[in-house]
């Protein structure tokens, strides 16, 4: 065993999600991570994880990591790029959090990095598509808002739900995306505006999907808090996997991978789900935040619905769901959407605003997921001192 | 239509899939699977070729409107998970005019029809897609 050193989370920066004409992969890239860095100031930063997608599909660039660091300045700090579809940002942050437990270095940055506006929709719905079984699923047209939506209708017909029922999601994200300036879609959303909203695929519709945007967020994970007040600690790290053909799953309704994730992350903190304040799930489309939910054990099976119409996953209640707007209100930048859930959880868990009125609460908890419940990671933040 | 640039290898290995519906049935437990695998779950790695049934019934559906760029002619695309024999397979379903008279249960047949084409001089992709045996 070679566990000596405890992770802590030292800067964090977030570019708003955003139609960054103007901005390429590496412009991004850098506002996200020269934040973090003058936020650490000396501190040695011993390799970067760079989280991102579909640079090969979208910017026909390979080896992403060593144009990012050279365009930073540093050349000679390894950029290691992580691709897990839209999951790739929580894989990256547990490379990261484990060179620094293992104390192979004492200092890591992990930056999310996505660029979804390059191309027209029907070439980002190509893009997409390739998180899905290509050769089986994508060949024929299946993209992942086709699996949402079936896992939609299943979830609507297995719990008696309609889909004004299930409209309680966006609703309520578009309320908290209204009072966050870091979101993307910051206006509040009406019953009517969803129902009369496109459908996308039947009978998901435009409210149920995260908004693609191009963005950047970034965090720098050390080995020794940098300030002696409130600091963020990793308390535990979880992945999990169920990676298959559609059809070869029994359920659309359960996501195998988010619980095998929560279940290692939970055993690793010594916590219980009962343990956590805070929430931020991949609601990639409103489904699957649902189902990631309930698959952790922090709602019953079924539930999520009711209990969000209620209130009772809002501010001042346990758990919080999604402070933060999820990625409905933060926009969807692909592989770096996790990063925008972490960056927003260390936000929450610090207090800083629109995030002041938490209050001080303990833990948090963050989980990311490729496609449909293909490659799942959950981390489990905590706030000290 | 858009230049895909499709690939000859690619899609010529996949026939057995893409025209028969070829999977395959472990040796040792009898277990089907479609696509094929390497590795059954009683963990088993011999298995014989197993043509799946050619009439099954509809599971769940959804009538895709935002579709990839091969597939921007052909919207809106109805993807649905189909039983054939005990096994579940994705796909489109086609011939259907009214997709809200589908319905989970009603009996489909598999059909062979063009997936995908590569602009006017390229490549055409064939493929199975599943037609309901009632109109709709």
């Amino acid at each position: 065993m070679f566990n000596t050193t405890e992770v802590y989370v030292v800067a964090h920066s977030l570019v708003p999600g955003g139609r960054h004409y103007e901005k390429g992969l590496k412009e991004l890239f850098a506002e996200a991570f020269l934040r973090v860095l003058d936020q650490v100031g000396n501190s040695q930063i011993g390799a970067i994880y760079v989280a991102n997608a579909f640079s090969q599909v979208l910017q026909d660039q390979s080896a992403l990591g060593a144009f990012l660091s050279d365009y930073v300045g540093l050349r000679r700090v390894p950029a290691i790029r992580i691709e897990s579809g839209d999951g790739s940002s929580g894989v990256a942050m547990l490379e990261a959090y484990n060179m620094v437990k293992a104390g192979i270095y004492d200092c890591v940055a992990v930056v999310g990095v996505e660029k979804m506006h390059d191309v027209v929709s029907i070439k980002l719905n190509k893009a997409l598509a390739t998180i899905t079984d290509y050769e089986y699923e994508g060949f024929f047209g299946v993209t992942p808002a086709a699996q949402a939506a079936m896992a939609m209708r299943e979830y609507m017909l297995k719990y008696g739900y309609d889909y004004e029922d299930l409209a309680i999601w966006p609703i309520k994200m578009h309320e908290r995306g209204s009072k966050n300036p870091y979101a993307y879609m910051r206006k509040q959303a009406t019953l009517k505006d969803i129902l009369e909203s496109e459908v996308v695929a039947d009978p998901l519709r435009l409210y149920d999907t995260a908004p693609a945007v191009d963005g950047a967020a970034a965090v720098v994970l050390c080995n020794k808090p940098l300030r002696d007040n409130a600091v963020i600690k990793i308390e535990g790290v979880g992945i999990g996997a169920y990676g298959t053909y559609l059809g070869q799953r029994d359920s659309l309704t359960e996501l195998v991978s988010v619980r095998d994730a929560t279940n290692m992350a939970l055993k690793m903190a010594h916590l219980s789900i009962n343990d956590i304040n805070l929430v931020e799930v991949h609601d990639t489309y409103s489904i699957l935040g649902m189902l990631a939910l309930e698959s952790m054990g922090l709602v019953r099976p079924g539930e999520t619905p009711r209990l969000l119409s209620m209130g009772a996953l809002d501010a001042g209640n346990k758990p919080v769901v999604n402070a933060s707007g999820g990625l409905k209100a933060m926009g969807f930048p692909g592989g770096a959407s996790g990063m925008y859930e972490v960056v927003s959880m260390v936000m929450e868990l610090m207090n800083e605003k629109p995030f002041d009125s938490l209050g001080k609460v303990e833990y948090g908890i963050v989980q990311d997921m490729a496609g449909f419940d293909l490659i799942s990671t959950v981390m489990i933040f905590r706030r000290v001192g | 239509m858009v230049e895909q640039r499709l690939s000859v290898p690619r899609y010529w290995r996949r026939i057995p899939q893409y025209y028969r519906l070829e999977g395959v049935q472990c040796v040792k437990c009898g277990r089907i699977y479609y696509p094929p695998r390497a590795v059954c779950e009683c963990g088993s790695r011999e298995f014989r070729p197993y043509q799946l049934p050619s009439m099954g019934k509809l599971l769940n559906f959804t009538v895709l409107y935002s579709v990839p760029a091969e597939f921007e002619k052909m919207k809106p695309l109805i993807i649905g998970i189909v039983d054939l024999g005990g096994v579940r397979v994705v796909g489109q379903i086609v011939d259907c005019m009214n997709p809200e008279k589908l319905t989970p249960g009603m009996d489909v047949e598999v059909v062979f029809r063009m997936v995908k084409m590569d602009g006017t001089y390229g490549l055409i992709n064939y493929g199975y897609k599943f037609r309901p045996l009632d109109n709709c």
